[in-house]
């Protein structure tokens, strides 16, 4: 009983030691927890909203993965260009979205991000250069090393975090777009979400060789792995490989382990993994351990906690009612936008 | 070896024939001698018949096209040929591909007659007329409509083949299609034969959509030999300028010359001389004095023609038709008188052969037994004059210079003649001649 | 008015944009030193250099996503796939990607690309490298393709094409690329969208694709002596179709034939012919419309099977005159 207090001490004095170092003062690590509250909430509630049969289409929902967009999203610059996955929602809050404007357009309604036209997995704010979301898995390697080529010939100092799942990585695009990224050293950070399954498949099934990041050697790309439920470690190694990006060094690509606690999409029955396992995951979850973290380090209060998630709750709320009071689009707009 | 199908040679100088319409269209059953084609020269218009019976099948040519003579324009099949049986000289390989099916097609050959209206209507209709329950002798149009009418239904509204141009045509001019035969493939109406018809029938249609009537009228088609004599018609009456000529004349001696001419016949047991006879005789000899009588205008010639062919109107149920009587100077009346019976009868019964009926070079048109006085006729093209015959009537003439009056039979006659070949004066001195013939026939003696 | 081929068309358009729009590159396989592998950019590396000439892995999706992520963010890529068979291989790039992406994204996303690529059989390059597959490109919304016939047309649309706001395939066809035509020197750009009749004529119209137009208008002269008139339309532009000048042409003339190299079945020339079914120009019809395309096979080595497999001009002429005699 000693011996555990005792390493706990330590952990947290760890902790401590460790967020100081990446330099995060105390109102960060609060816009950390609040953020990582907001995307929790709002994954809950488009659950809700589609039991609730509000929702016309299936979403990929990201509860259990909020640590990898937080830490990302401190990481990097507002206009950093952002190539997302279908299972995006928090990428784009943690960057900053609109969760009014996020709602609207998972609801299909005219002022949402797409006016309706693209909904959850299709959600993209080009002005703010987030290029959007992928409904094609792997669909975005190639445009993230595009858009990487771009921003390389127009000497900007941007560049492109290309996100995407663990099941992406068997597509052929990946070993293109990692090659061409390689070859020209394109400014692309590629960021792989490891949530353990594509879809029903384990990753130890589908992929011969693990970690998948090693597959980085092949193009010389350097690469780390990082705890997906840390969201301190994930801003941490996310930091460094910004920076290397930045630098003109070349891609880098950085594998975050995490976990998704709801089904695939919404007609997953969970068949293919235990409760058991879901329920041990559970015990890491991203949110509960940062902010165990952070009051064990004393660095917030149970109160403060308590209202950033009541604070979250009520952001989702009033954008739930923002979306439900916005317009549908009309039905005589429906072939524009196809062409410019 | 498929018998090839050409086309024929009708005339001497005559290098291509236009093809006006394909009564058969590929895949139908033909038999020997049954008309096939109409084709036109630039004389006349002819009906050229099937050289062997089978499939007419591989056809080179379509309706409009002009055609050298002798030109192979089609094929007939035997049983189990095919155009691929062709040797040299095939058509393409697109042809072979339709032989199979006319190979597998189940055709029954018609062995009953058939009237071209009805046979036209059958092919538009793609009737195998060997299932048509048949009320007279002959298939008539209304025996396919029976058909038609019982089975594809519609309430008798029959399913017509037209292009959607002619439909279209139809519908702005309100013209019904049914009534228009089409020569497009399997009947099919195209544009070009709404316009034609439109063209034949315009002034009809005109009435048709001005007049109110709460009685519907009823509708005669323009088709087959009706539709071909309209066109014709119109066509003279429009090119040739037309001037007319009449002449009272007194057929007392030849009155007397037929009795006398009968009393022989019966003696010989022959048939009775009819008064045609009499005029194709003294119609052909004033026709031999006055030779631009016996002429055609084509584009800027006048030929004369040395043969004096007569041709007489008969009036069947269809239509008008013109058998001709050949060579009509050089025969005796009672020849003239049997050809004439032998034509009508011919005619009577659909029988009438190219022969019969090409080659006018002049047309009587006698209405004297509908007890017609006086009428114009219109002239035969391509010919350039046609006598018009009426009644003979019995009345009251001043026969001497002391105003004797006398009742004599009296007929009277009008020369329609083409002004552009014939003037006034050349038909006055021909119409002088034919009375002078006709009330005096002793002087063809000389 | 100097007279070029086809391809030094496309190359004086491609040298014209990129030397007054800064924004433009070319990204494609074995276009530096070698110069493509139909010569399209022979020489233009020395001029551009390797930045702008930008030569690639043999990776077609890789080719087609960095266009058009390109163009996401700026840029006006012309891409060069080296046969258009390979756009299969690059198709979720361009149909799901760049085709979709302005929808998608509620029309707040512009993908100025190009992406060139040659098509079509009769160099016996065999069944995976002589396809014509504009029929599939046409199908999806928010890409455009064209197909220039003429050496002019080439140069006026290719510029069109790279100042297009949208995706647009450019299909040149292999057969075509050594065909001379007067081409001027300077700036032109023909609109994208707008077909155009190569040759009027009263008889019948036929409609058709690259090289099937160069082959229509032969057998148009041919068919000219024996009283046929053929009014030839080139569409020039697959995507958006001109409608207009199709269905007007079909009023004028009654008939349709529709020719294309591409395989018959959901080949285009059942679209042409959909659009005039359901037009008025369908009452001008004086006879059911035809369409002559490519049989349904993969194009065969054999030089005398490669020619059987697409329409050539006796075909094309058989065809018109079975049309014109209602025998078919």
């Amino acid at each position: 009983m000693k011996e555990e207090q005792k390493t706990e001490k330590k952990e947290n004095a760890d902790f401590f030691k460790k967020v100081e170092a990446l330099g995060l003062k105390q109102a960060q690590l609060e816009e950390m927890l609040y953020t990582m509250y907001l995307i929790r909430r709002f994954e809950r509630m488009a659950d809700q909203l589609y039991a609730a049969g509000k929702v016309h289409g299936t979403m990929h929902l990201s509860a259990g993965q909020e640590a990898v967009a937080v830490g990302l999203g401190l990481a990097v610059q507002d206009d950093d260009y952002l190539v997302n996955h279908h299972r995006g929602h928090g990428h784009f809050i943690a960057k900053g979205a609109d969760v009014n404007l996020m709602m609207a357009e998972f609801l299909g309604k005219e002022n949402g991000y797409c006016r309706g036209r693209g909904g959850s997995m299709h959600i993209a704010d080009v002005e703010a250069n987030n290029l959007g979301a992928n409904g094609i898995v792997g669909g975005g390697f190639p445009l993230a090393m595009g858009a990487g080529l771009a921003v390389q010939m127009q000497k900007a100092d941007q560049i492109v975090l290309g996100i995407f799942g663990d099941g992406s990585t068997n597509e052929g695009v990946f070993h293109e777009s990692l090659n061409m990224a390689a070859l020209w050293k394109l400014p692309v950070l590629f960021i792989c979400e490891n949530n353990k399954y594509g879809m029903s498949m384990d990753v130890e099934q589908v992929i011969a060789k693990l970690p998948i990041a090693q597959r980085a050697d092949a193009y010389g790309i350097p690469w780390e792995l990082v705890d997906g439920n840390d969201v301190v470690a994930v801003f941490d190694v996310m930091n460094k490989a910004v920076a290397h990006v930045r630098a003109g060094n070349g891609p880098y690509f950085v594998e975050a382990q995490t976990y998704r606690y709801f089904g695939h999409s919404k007609s997953d029955r969970n068949l293919y993994r235990s409760q058991e396992e879901i329920a041990a995951w559970r015990e890491k979850d991203p949110i509960f351990r940062f902010r165990a973290a952070l009051r064990e380090a004393n660095l917030i209060t149970e109160e403060t906690a308590d209202e950033l998630n009541e604070k979250a709750n009520g952001v989702i709320e009033s954008a739930v009612e923002f979306a439900e009071n916005s317009p549908e689009p009309n039905v005589n707009t429906l072939m524009e936008y196809v062409y410019a | 070896m498929p018998t090839p199908f050409i086309m024929p040679k009708f005339d001497m100088d005559q290098e291509t024939s236009r093809i006006i319409n394909w009564v058969k269209k590929e895949g139908d059953p033909v038999s020997l001698d049954e008309v096939v084609l109409e084709v036109e020269t630039d004389k006349v218009s002819i009906e050229v018949p099937a050289p062997a019976s089978g499939i007419l099948a591989g056809i080179q040519y379509s309706d409009g096209d002009e055609v050298p003579v002798t030109t192979v324009i089609a094929y007939i099949l035997k049983d189990g040929e095919t155009l691929a049986d062709i040797q040299p000289e095939t058509p393409t390989d697109t042809k072979t591909a339709d032989t199979v099916e006319y190979q597998q097609k189940q055709v029954t050959i018609p062995e009953q007659k058939i009237t071209p209206v009805a046979q036209r209507m059958a092919v538009a209709h793609q009737i195998d007329v060997g299932e048509l329950v048949v009320a007279g002798k002959k298939i008539t149009k209304a025996d396919v409509e029976g058909f038609i009418a019982e089975n594809q239904g519609n309430n008798g509204v029959l399913r017509l083949s037209a292009t959607p141009a002619a439909r279209r045509l139809g519908r702005e001019k309100g013209i019904e299609l049914a009534e228009i035969v089409g020569t497009g493939p399997g009947g099919r109406i195209q544009l070009a034969d709404v316009l034609e018809y439109q063209k034949a029938d315009a002034s009809v249609t005109h009435k048709t959509a001005v007049v109110h009537n709460e009685h519907q009228p009823e509708l005669i088609s323009l088709e087959g030999m009706r539709l071909k004599i309209a066109n014709r018609m119109q066509a003279s009456f429009q090119e040739a300028p037309h001037i007319s000529l009449s002449m009272e004349i007194d057929v007392s001696k030849l009155e007397t010359l037929r009795h006398r001419l009968n009393r022989i016949a019966t003696k010989e047991d022959q048939n009775k001389i009819s008064m045609t006879a009499l005029i194709v005789k003294v119609v052909a000899w004033a026709l031999a004095k006055n030779r631009y009588l016996n002429s055609s205008l084509q584009g800027d010639v006048i030929k004369i023609w040395p043969d004096v062919n007569v041709g007489v109107a008969v009036a069947l149920e269809e239509g008008l038709i013109v058998p001709v009587v050949r060579n009509a100077d050089k025969k005796t009346v009672s020849v003239i008188n049997s050809d004439i019976r032998n034509l009508v009868e011919k005619a009577r019964q659909g029988n009438l052969e190219l022969d019969d009926i090409r080659g006018g070079t002049f047309t009587i048109s006698n209405l004297g037994m509908f007890g017609i006085h006086q009428f114009r006729a219109i002239i035969n093209p391509p010919e350039s004059a046609i006598l018009a015959v009426g009644a003979v009537i019995r009345k009251p003439v001043v026969i001497s210079d002391q105003d004797d009056i006398e009742v004599r039979p009296i007929m009277e006659i009008t020369l329609s003649a083409d002004h552009r070949v014939i003037d006034g004066a050349v038909a006055a001195y021909f119409l002088q001649d034919l009375a002078n013939g006709l009330e005096s026939p002793e002087i063809l003696m000389y | 008015m100097p007279e070029m081929t086809y391809l030094e068309a496309i190359r004086s358009a491609l040298q014209y944009e990129m030397r007054q729009d800064e924004r433009v590159f070319i990204i494609g396989e074995d276009i530096g030193v070698y110069g493509g592998a139909f010569g399209a950019t022979f020489g233009m590396l020395e001029e551009f250099g390797p930045e702008r000439i930008r030569e690639t892995p043999i990776s077609e999706a890789g080719i087609m996503g960095a266009a058009t992520g390109a163009a996401l963010v700026g840029m006006r890529p012309v891409a060069e796939l080296m046969f258009m068979d390979f756009v299969l291989l690059a198709l979720d790039q361009l149909a799901n990607q760049a085709g979709k992406a302005r929808f998608m994204f509620g029309g707040k996303a512009t993908v100025p690309l190009v992406v060139r690529m040659p098509g079509g059989s009769g160099s016996g390059a065999a069944a995976q490298h002589s396809q014509s597959l504009e029929s599939i490109l046409m199908h999806f919304p928010g890409i455009k393709v064209v197909n220039p016939s003429t050496a002019y047309d080439a140069k006026g649309l290719l510029l069109s094409a790279i100042r297009d706001p949208n995706p647009v395939v450019f299909v040149e066809h292999k057969l075509l690329y050594k065909t001379k035509g007067e081409v001027p020197e300077e700036e032109y750009t023909i609109p994208i969208g707008l077909a155009d009749i190569k040759r009027e004529g009263r008889d019948i119209t036929v409609v058709a694709n690259n090289i099937m137009v160069k082959k229509t208008l032969a057998v148009a002269e041919e068919l000219a002596e024996e009283g046929i008139e053929v009014e030839v339309v080139d569409l020039r532009t697959m995507r958006p179709l001109d409608v207009g000048t199709i269905t007007s042409s079909v009023k004028k003339t009654g008939r349709l034939l529709v020719v294309h190299e591409a395989c018959q079945t959901g080949g285009w020339a059942g679209e042409i012919m959909a659009i005039v079914s359901a037009h008025d120009a369908f009452n001008y019809l004086d006879a059911p419309m035809r369409r002559l395309a490519g049989a349904d096979v993969p194009i065969p080595y054999n030089r005398l099977l490669e020619r059987a497999a697409v329409p050539q001009e006796e075909d094309i002429a058989r065809e018109i005159r079975a049309i014109m005699s209602n025998k078919y």
